[in-house]
């Protein structure tokens, strides 16, 4: 009995604490989502937590919440947020299609969203979509590709997580300039989920396979670094030109080091910043944004990694 | 007598003579198979996966689960690059402790250790499932990771510990040496020791076994903390491999594990099976991976295929088991 008292003691004592925190809402500084598709890569904790950090600089409140790359559970975090009161939400959406009907949510809620990185297939949900545009950063890096291997050549590729739409933006940007050359030859097209180890041991197989491959060209820069490993154990560095995605910095300075040719850089610190002005501008009233803004993906390689280099 | 001992024979027998067949239908497919650097490739492919599947036979021998093994390995691994690295600081003591390689590693073996005594103590003190309590563990032992690494590899862990991971030692890869040496130990410790034959009774029938007077809680205990410390031993070997820790490493690697173990002929409801069939059971999916690359079959179609191996597995010992 006297346990049962206790626990309803408690839970009266965290009404009267949920209604303290409503009252102070008022007055207090406002609070910032951070939703974000995956935590499990250092990559989007970079967005995050820059976010985070852009969005207290302005005086606000920032939470961090993870969608574990899994639209249901972004719907979750999108009902506990409206419920408990966020006034905006920066948001890394887990799918293109999946994820605009947890921004009308928001919308019909009257919170503002302003999407980052990953764009969502609607231009009336979001408030502003801050995007790093994939397809284009990897068409440039196609390029690159052939001028590399002088349009001729057995070449793989490192899919990333097959269920991933990043995954299939890179490579759709690749393949729309590399298919246009009869002369380069994709001899295997296999997954390694964006990992370093299962890259490495794809590319171990691979290259039992087709010992006389010119070029791997890799969906991130976790993969390249684990192609790198495998290629460099084989003995093989020179002879197969290596290139990835990202900007990693570990990639950054093999590039500087001739082992790796070239890399997309990603500018998540910039689409965070960009995200968290947007949001203090319309607390202030502002409520005309452009639907899109694309932060561009730069090419970098041997010809300018001095200036990427810390 | 004879006709059951006959029957394990053919049982055993049976996941070595699939493991023949699958090695010889992708030798005739790919003259690549069976060279000398692709077989070494593939045992040492196959190495994180039999420490931490042999880990898992002895949990599944007593009729449990163990499916914190990925994340546990992700953890132990970190905390092994950490200690390396960067070393351990008591704040309140004012004390900075510094570890060599072998420090770094036992320091990761003794907190896969723990981690799965914590497993074993809430299954057998609260009388949680052990499904319930290390998918529990699966969780927490994640979020420690990314506590510990910020979510950030940590990398240049130095050349010895590669060795550990890229080494070759009297002609044979250094991680295929220490997965071998953790197979001969637990093989002898399943088959010739009191502690192993318990375990055994234990999964056979509970009750039985504590009428008998054996210390189920006690058996229990130890074998939930084997599991995690074969699961850091196999975390130290990623991270040797990568000379990097990923925070998301070992991600689905308990369901590599659980596949090995039923492929090679243990049962799910405890009692029957054993650590070599499990052996063959991670050389079945570690030769399935290797020729589905090397044949470059599409990665949609090889989850398909992997699923099917484990399925026809599990129903060629459903029938085998009817029959005796």
């Amino acid at each position: 009995m006297r346990k049962i008292n206790l626990l309803s003691g408690l839970l009266l004592l965290m009404t009267f604490w949920a209604c303290g925190a409503d009252k102070n809402d008022d007055g207090a500084a406002k609070k910032v989502a951070v939703v974000i598709s995956t935590l499990n890569n250092p990559w989007f904790v970079v967005l995050a937590e820059s976010a985070a950090d852009d969005v207290r600089a302005l005086g606000y409140e920032a939470k961090i919440f993870d969608s574990q790359n899994n639209p249901a559970t972004e719907s979750d975090n999108f009902e506990n947020l409206i419920a408990s009161g966020f006034d905006a939400i920066l948001f890394n959406p887990t799918d293109a299609d999946g994820s605009i009907v947890n921004i009308l949510k928001a919308k019909a809620a009257g919170v503002p969203v302003f999407c980052m990185d990953r764009e969502v297939n609607a231009d009336d949900a979001a408030t502003s979509q801050i995007l790093s545009d994939n397809y284009s950063g990897c068409v440039e890096l196609g390029v690159e590709f052939v001028k590399t291997l002088n349009g001729s050549g057995e070449y793989v590729e490192l899919l990333g997580l097959v269920g991933d739409n990043n995954t299939w933006a890179r490579s759709g940007g690749f393949h729309s300039v590399v298919d246009e050359f009869p002369g380069l030859k994709m001899v295997a097209q296999q997954s390694a989920d964006f990992d370093r180890n299962r890259a490495m041991e794809v590319m171990e197989t691979i290259l039992q396979a087709q010992p006389d491959i010119k070029a791997v060209f890799c969906g991130n820069d976790a993969m390249a670094m684990g192609a790198l490993q495998a290629l460099q154990a084989a003995d093989k560095i020179g002879q197969v030109r290596i290139f990835g995605f990202d900007g990693a910095a570990d990639v950054v300075e093999k590039i500087g080091e001739g082992k790796i040719v070239a890399t997309g850089m990603q500018y998540p610190k910039v689409m965070a910043q960009t995200a968290a002005r947007f949001a203090h501008e319309y607390f202030e009233g502002r409520r005309e944004f452009p639907q899109r803004i694309p932060v561009e993906v730069e090419l970098v390689d041997a010809g300018n990694v001095a200036g990427y280099q810390q | 007598m004879n006709i059951t001992f006959n029957n394990q024979l053919l049982r055993r027998s049976q996941s070595l003579i699939a493991l023949f067949l699958l090695c010889a239908l992708i030798a005739l497919l790919s003259d690549k198979f069976l060279t000398a650097t692709n077989l070494w490739n593939v045992l040492r492919q196959i190495s994180v996966n039999v420490c931490i599947a042999v880990g898992m036979t002895l949990v599944v021998l007593m009729a449990g689960i163990d499916l914190s093994v990925g994340s546990v390995l992700a953890f132990s691994g970190a905390v092994c690059a950490g200690l390396i690295k960067y070393g351990f600081a008591f704040e309140s003591l004012d004390l900075f402790v510094g570890f060599t390689v072998l420090g770094g590693i036992l320091g990761a073996m003794l907190v896969g250790l723990l981690l799965g005594l914590f497993n074993g103590w809430v299954i057998t003190k609260f009388v949680v499932p052990p499904f319930v309590a290390t998918l529990a563990m699966l969780t927490i032992a994640r979020g420690m990771t990314m506590l510990y690494t910020q979510g950030i590899p940590v990398s240049n862990l130095g050349p010895e510990l590669e060795y550990i991971g890229s080494g070759w030692l009297l002609g044979i890869p250094v991680p295929v040496w220490i997965s071998l040496i953790v197979v001969l130990v637990f093989v002898f410790i399943s088959r010739r020791t009191a502690f192993g034959r318990y375990i055994y009774a234990i999964g056979g029938n509970e009750k039985v076994a504590f009428l008998s007077g054996i210390n189920i809680n006690r058996i229990k205990l130890a074998v939930y903390g084997l599991a995690g410390m074969l699961a850091a031993v196999g975390g130290v070997m990623v991270t040797a491999r990568l000379n990097s820790a990923q925070p998301n490493a070992g991600m689905t690697y308990e369901l590599d594990a659980i596949a090995a173990v039923v492929i090679g002929g243990t049962s799910l409801s405890g009692g029957v099976g054993s650590v070599t069939g499990t052996v063959i059971g991670a050389a079945i999916i570690g030769v399935l991976n290797n020729g589905l690359v090397l044949l470059n079959v599409s990665p949609f179609w090889q989850q398909v295929a992997k699923g099917v191996v484990i399925l026809l597995a599990v129903i060629i010992d459903k029938m085998n088991r009817k029959e005796a």
